[in-house]
């Protein structure tokens, strides 16, 4: 014991409380999780993209009416890169590359957190539904999951957003009704698991309520999983709808990655690389950065490796 | 389920002067089996069939079994944790109450319904009014065997043995802390362990922790499903006299499940013997251990390692074989004949037990092409050639099979590939006295 001195009487730490003790503890698994580097090196990449979306205005001269809207300089159409006032070049509509760059790791973040907010609170509550309640409830609701889950989600959401029309909020709707269903299987998974420990149980002898026993014993620990699905799918999100963007599926004209790499393929074959390349990074290094996290996450809540420490 | 048989006798119930914390009467819980690809119900496991016993005040009531009795889903039909398939379980009755349920359930079956109608209405679990039932919550607790899985991993001590009295509102902020410490203290262990979690702790400390919070509410009645059996020898001594110590405090009443009989012999003042879901035997301790009336009990007790095994009467016992049989088609009769070392003709051998035969002789087993029934004791087996049937009515009446067996038989004639078998019906055993506050189940009524 640690706390004891060498007659193995107890040390008064009068200074421990919960709230000291739950610090420490979040203290050691951020320490746990920062130990790996490709973790941090995803955190890096996560956090300069991220301040790329935030100061988006300060770096480059906001469009108006519409930031969103890649500004057009009808003067200075596929210039390469290192032109002055283009530094990443323009596209052959006289967009600035780097104006699209900049504002499109906005657009890729409000995809990503409106799609995977929205659909882990969904497939959270259907999948605790299923898994709570249980029977045919359960039956029912995981058949519907079939359902969906037999239709690839790229060709789903693709076949959805070509019915809605042409739009980014489109795509965003889209991809919010196909990708629920992945949460809502490891959630319902994860609670038949957790509801058989004893613990939860143990509640139950004591009389806590149905709902403070799910919060407080079943939710906090079948929450991990989904947690780390939820990171790497910030990736895999932006990547579907950048797809689904280069296929025409979204407004021309916006700054988004996608659409500037459809626009900019027609290009590559005379030689104009850059208008595809560097949103086409940007894409490739927003879903590395994601996956090396949630990897990251992975190991670091990983229970086998929670007992050890 | 509910068989009257299994209720004790007037003469028991009046032994119970001073009530009972809770009273199991005819409690049974059927498990569905579900097969095909609509998962038609087709068949039950009884886990536990027509259970009846009393838990009085202050005392610890020993429940025995192998692994598969069903003496944990006892246990949980007893907390609450799972709602019975049959039977009722009432709480807190005293002495006239008991001996109304008592009466209510002597009478036959169509007119107990009126006359349990108020006794339900008070103690009955199940229907008891909302106050009551929490009321039982706070008197019920229990403890786990894994106390690995019992404790909630991101929850801090002061958290799970606070938490019920969080959820019953007794305390709160710094009285709180101080109820816990108290706790703490009552199970050896102290305040520098408020703010840990479970994982800093020994599996003996962790389950310190599980009968400080099943303390927490002060209440009447403990269910210790295995509390030990998990744990190393040394600790598992210093966790009984614990137990101990707490009951001799505050009046605590103990169902202490277990299949290990030093345990229960250190600790119950009572035992009920399990067997395939249903008591065979109950009765005091130290009758049990000097003259168990049931070959069960006796052959549990002959399996506890300190005994000398050269006693030819202990070690008649003392190897059970075979397994225990499919509680989804538990043997007719004794559901103990299978493996019983003193079984008699009157033990209920039947069909079933000559199909239990065949599976231990490969070659046999495979030319039987069907078996046709009459009733559970009659019946045809067909074999795929004659020699089978033959070879196996010359076994059934070598000594390779059990004596006793082959007195129960009827008829036996081989007619070509077919063998017809016929054993004397047998009705099922009931509980019966066998002396003050002991009752078994078993034909031989004078072992």
């Amino acid at each position: 014991m640690a706390n004891t001195n060498i007659e193995g009487a107890p040390i008064r730490r009068r200074q421990d409380s919960a709230l000291r003790v739950r610090l420490r503890r979040g203290g050691e698994l951020l320490g746990l999780i920062l130990s790996n580097p490709t973790t941090v090196f995803g955190l890096i990449l996560i956090f300069g993209m991220l301040g790329m979306a935030l100061f988006a205005p300060w770096l480059t001269q906001a469009n108006t009416p519409d930031p969103y809207q890649m500004p057009r300089d009808w003067g200075a159409l596929r210039m390469p890169p290192g032109t002055p006032g283009h530094p990443l070049g323009t596209t052959n509509t006289g967009g600035d590359v780097l104006y699209g760059v900049i504002w499109g790791s906005r657009t890729s973040l409000q995809l990503s957190i409106v799609v995977v907010g929205v659909t882990v609170v969904i497939g959270t509550a259907i999948g605790s539904i299923a898994g709570m309640v249980g029977g045919k409830v359960d039956e029912i609701l995981m058949r519907i999951v079939d359902v969906f889950l037999s239709i690839p989600e790229l060709i789903f959401a693709l076949a959805i957003a070509a019915i809605l029309g042409p739009s980014f909020t489109n795509i965003i709707l889209s991809l919010c009704l196909v990708f629920w269903v992945k949460y809502a299987r490891i959630m319902r998974a994860q609670i038949i698991l957790v509801k058989q420990n004893d613990y939860v149980d143990a509640a139950r002898v004591i009389g806590d309520s149905r709902l403070n026993i799910y919060f407080r014993d079943i939710l906090p620990n079948a929450a991990t999983p989904l947690v780390v699905q939820a990171t790497l799918d910030m990736g895999a999100i932006v990547l579907i709808g950048a797809t689904l963007s280069f296929i025409g599926l979204s407004e021309s004209g916006i700054a988004e990655w996608g659409v500037l790499v459809s626009e900019g393929q027609a290009g590559i074959a005379s030689g104009r690389w850059w208008a595809s390349t560097f949103p086409g990074l940007m894409i490739f290094l927003w879903a590395l950065a994601f996956n090396l996290l949630g990897d990251g996450l992975r190991d670091a809540l990983d229970p086998r490796t929670e007992s050890r420490r | 389920m509910t068989d009257m048989s299994r209720l004790p006798t007037p003469e028991q119930a009046s032994e119970a002067a001073s009530g009972s914390v809770l009273s199991l009467r005819g409690i049974s819980k059927h498990f569905p089996i579900r097969a095909g690809a609509l998962q038609r119900v087709v068949g039950h496991v009884r886990a536990v069939d027509g259970v009846s016993f009393d838990i009085r005040p202050g005392e610890t009531l020993g429940l025995v079994g192998e692994s598969g009795c069903g003496k944990t889903t006892l246990g949980r039909l007893a907390s609450g944790l799972l709602s019975p398939t049959s039977g009722g379980s009432y709480f807190n009755l005293d002495t006239a109450a008991l001996s109304k349920l008592n009466a209510a359930y002597a009478l036959p079956e169509d007119a107990r319904a009126a006359a349990l109608a108020p006794l339900e209405a008070a103690h009955g679990i199940a229907t008891m009014p909302k106050a009551a039932q929490s009321r039982f919550r706070r008197n019920c607790q229990m403890v786990f065997q894994d106390s690995f899985s019992s404790l909630n991993p991101r929850h801090l001590v002061i958290d799970i043995v606070g938490r019920p009295l969080r959820v019953h509102k007794e305390a709160s902020g710094e009285a709180l802390t101080e109820r816990v410490v108290e706790l703490l203290e009552q199970v050896g262990l102290g305040r520098q362990h408020l703010y840990r979690y479970p994982h800093q702790f020994s599996g003996g400390q962790r389950q310190r922790i599980s009968i400080a919070r099943a303390l927490a509410l002060d209440p009447e009645l403990i269910i210790l499903d295995e509390p030990t059996s998990a744990l190393d020898v040394s600790v598992q001594a210093q966790i009984l006299n614990l137990l101990n110590d707490l009951q001799a405090e505050r009046n605590l009443a103990y169902l202490f499940v277990t299949h290990d009989l030093s345990v229960v012999e250190h600790m119950a003042d009572r035992i009920v013997t399990m067997y395939l879901g249903r008591v065979v035997e109950a009765g005091p301790t130290r009758t049990l251990f000097d003259a168990a009336a049931h070959p069960y009990t006796r052959a549990l007790i002959a399996a506890k390692p300190d005994l000398a095994v050269d006693d030819p009467q202990v070690a008649k016992f003392a190897a059970l074989d075979g397994s225990i049989p499919d509680p989804a088609r538990p043997p007719r009769g004794c559901h103990f004949h299978t493996r019983c070392p003193v079984a008699t003709p009157n033990c209920g051998w039947e069909l079933d037990d000559i199909v239990r035969l065949l599976e231990r002789s490969e070659d046999l087993f495979e030319s039987l092409s069907d078996v046709s029934r009459h009733s559970d004791f009659a019946g045809e087996l067909a074999f795929e050639d004659e020699g089978s049937a033959e070879r196996l009515a010359q076994a059934l009446r070598s000594d390779a099979t059990p004596a006793s067996m082959r007195s129960a038989m009827e008829s036996l004639t081989v007619d070509g590939r077919t063998l017809r078998v016929r054993f004397q019906e047998v009705g099922e055993v009931q509980l019966s006295d066998r002396g003050p506050d002991h009752i078994a189940a078993c034909v031989i009524k004078d072992a």
